[in-house]
């Protein structure tokens, strides 16, 4: 599903952020990426969905070469991986159910489709009750239910992660890995920035170290350290 | 992917109404500007209208002394039946010049009480064969050294006079219009990188969600243009109040027998009308392309 072939990326000529990273993960996969704050994991995770281009090496998502995709076809690869953010960003002035559909409208989806589509995945992220709430009516870990339901209510096949759980109390974080744990079992390859030890330790699910933008461990199964 | 109209419009309305005071004094100068620009056209085509009046039949004055003798007159007369120049001429007398004189000052009979015939001149009204200006000009000058002559009074001077004097408002008109239509090509660029700037957090959701760049893009482009179209229609309105009023003013019956000619047909207000919104198009793409390809980062 994703593949880097001897990826390095270089910020202002000399921030090596990734170096020579090759990496395998099949779909269906949930990867940690783990490592220091600067060691390379949200670079990792930008370079997945083209928000950054390597230097040197190259990436397959869904069997493309993304580098070679023209500018205009970069949005229909994003339409494949959902996103979701440390900081959650919802649009403040909208309800939990026009966040999750404004990232359908935004691709043209129909009416009728966003109709559908909302509903469904907010009853999956458990927010049924709060469809009408705006995102400052919510918690923290609400508020990441609609950053994870806006992620996925297109039901893209790669979910990146970064950091889902860096603003969130240790109890509140299991749910949202709860959710992401189910989403990762209906087939969605699941990609996670973290430095949550407990969540990797726990799960014991693959995990790739990265330290100073080099991969030194990859590890099946693994723990945090 | 297809644009949904039902989104674009609700955007760019909300655009609109967040830099709703900014948007505003863009309106109102990419109008007065289109105005500015419309106006010169208009005025363009009045001059041509009323000198082409005078092209046909052009003609020069040769004004004689009351007390030309004569020989004096028939060596004009000489001259004018055989200069090549000359298609035709009309003598008038002074009693006939009494009767113009009358005709034209009849609303002051104090005037009237003291001019008599035989003060008055007679004159020679002249059609040239060639009615150049140049030509009329060169001819005209032949007569003004002629002895029993008073004065050679020519159409084309007051012509090139209205025509100096058009030239020089039309090309204030350009100038200052061109000045303000690239300030609001500016003030259009200002306000949606205003509006990219307040909707910074929805752009970023929808490049990450896989929104294709038009999609981004076309409600703000779509914000210039609202804001040019509605410039335009201001400018039209103005340009029809300058045609009604200042142009048509001008051309009344009662004014100076040169500016009767001083109109606009439908025709020219049309195409002028066209031109202006064509204009305020070219404005404001220049002002939001600039805008979206350079704060615009998809």
């Amino acid at each position: 599903m994703i593949k880097l072939n001897n990826v390095t990326k270089v910020y202002k000529d000399t921030i090596v952020a990734v170096r020579d990273a090759t990496v395998d993960i099949a779909k269906g996969e949930f990867v940690f990426l783990v490592g220091p704050s600067g060691s390379g994991k949200s670079t990792f995770i930008r370079l997945l969905n083209r928000e950054e281009a390597p230097e040197h090496g190259t990436i397959y998502v869904a069997g493309k070469d993304i580098g070679k995709l023209g500018a205009w076809s970069v949005p229909y690869l994003r339409r494949n991986i959902g996103f979701i953010f440390q900081d959650f960003k919802l649009l403040p002035k909208k309800t939990v159910a026009e966040n999750v559909a404004f990232a359908l409208e935004v691709i043209g989806k129909p009416r009728h489709v966003v109709r559908k589509q909302v509903p469904a995945i907010v009853e999956l992220v458990g927010l049924s009750a709060k469809l009408d709430s705006f995102p400052h009516e919510l918690s923290g870990g609400e508020q990441q239910r609609v950053s994870v339901a806006r992620a996925f209510v297109n039901r893209p096949p790669i979910l990146l992660a970064d950091e889902p759980t860096g603003n969130l109390d240790p109890q509140t974080s299991v749910g949202i890995m709860k959710l992401l744990d189910r989403i990762n079992r209906i087939g969605t390859t699941v990609v996670m920035a973290t430095h949550d030890r407990s969540i990797v330790d726990t799960m014991r699910r693959r995990v790739i170290e990265l330290d100073h933008g080099m991969i030194v461990r990859d590890q099946a199964r693994g723990v945090y350290e | 992917m297809a644009l949904n109209p039902r989104y674009v419009l609700r955007e760019t309305g909300q655009n609109l109404w967040r830099n709703v005071l900014s948007s505003a004094a863009a309106v109102i100068t990419i109008g007065v500007s289109l105005w500015l620009f419309g106006g010169f056209f208009l005025f363009n085509f009045a001059v041509d209208n009323a000198t082409a009046r005078w092209q046909g039949g052009i003609e020069f004055v040769v004004w004689m002394q009351p007390e030309a003798t004569p020989e004096q007159d028939a060596n004009v007369r000489e001259s004018l039946d055989t200069s090549p120049s000359i298609r035709s001429w009309i003598y008038v007398d002074q009693e006939q010049t009494f009767e113009e004189f009358q005709e034209i000052f009849a609303d002051t009979p104090e005037l009237l009480d003291i001019v008599t015939p035989e003060i008055l001149p007679p004159s020679y009204r002249v059609v040239p064969t060639n009615p150049d200006a140049d030509v009329v000009a060169e001819l005209a000058s032949q007569f003004v050294e002629r002895p029993g002559v008073q004065e050679v009074v020519s159409a084309d001077k007051t012509i090139r006079d209205i025509q100096s004097l058009a030239d020089k408002v039309t090309r204030v008109f350009l100038i200052g219009s061109v000045i303000l239509l690239t300030a609001a090509a500016l003030l259009i660029l200002t306000n949606v990188v205003s509006a990219i700037r307040s909707r910074g957090a929805e752009i970023e959701i929808m490049k990450v969600v896989g929104a294709t760049n038009w999609f981004i893009r076309v409600p703000f482009m779509l914000e210039g243009l609202v804001q040019a179209v509605l410039g335009a229609m201001g400018a039209w309105i103005g340009l029809r109040i300058l045609d009604n009023t200042v142009i048509q003013g001008l051309s009344q019956p009662d004014s100076l027998q040169l500016m009767q000619g001083f109109r606009v047909d439908q025709s020219e207000f049309l195409s002028t009308s066209l031109l202006v919104l064509v204009i305020a198009v070219v404005v404001s793409g220049i002002g939001s392309a600039v805008a979206v390809t350079r704060y615009l980062d998809v």
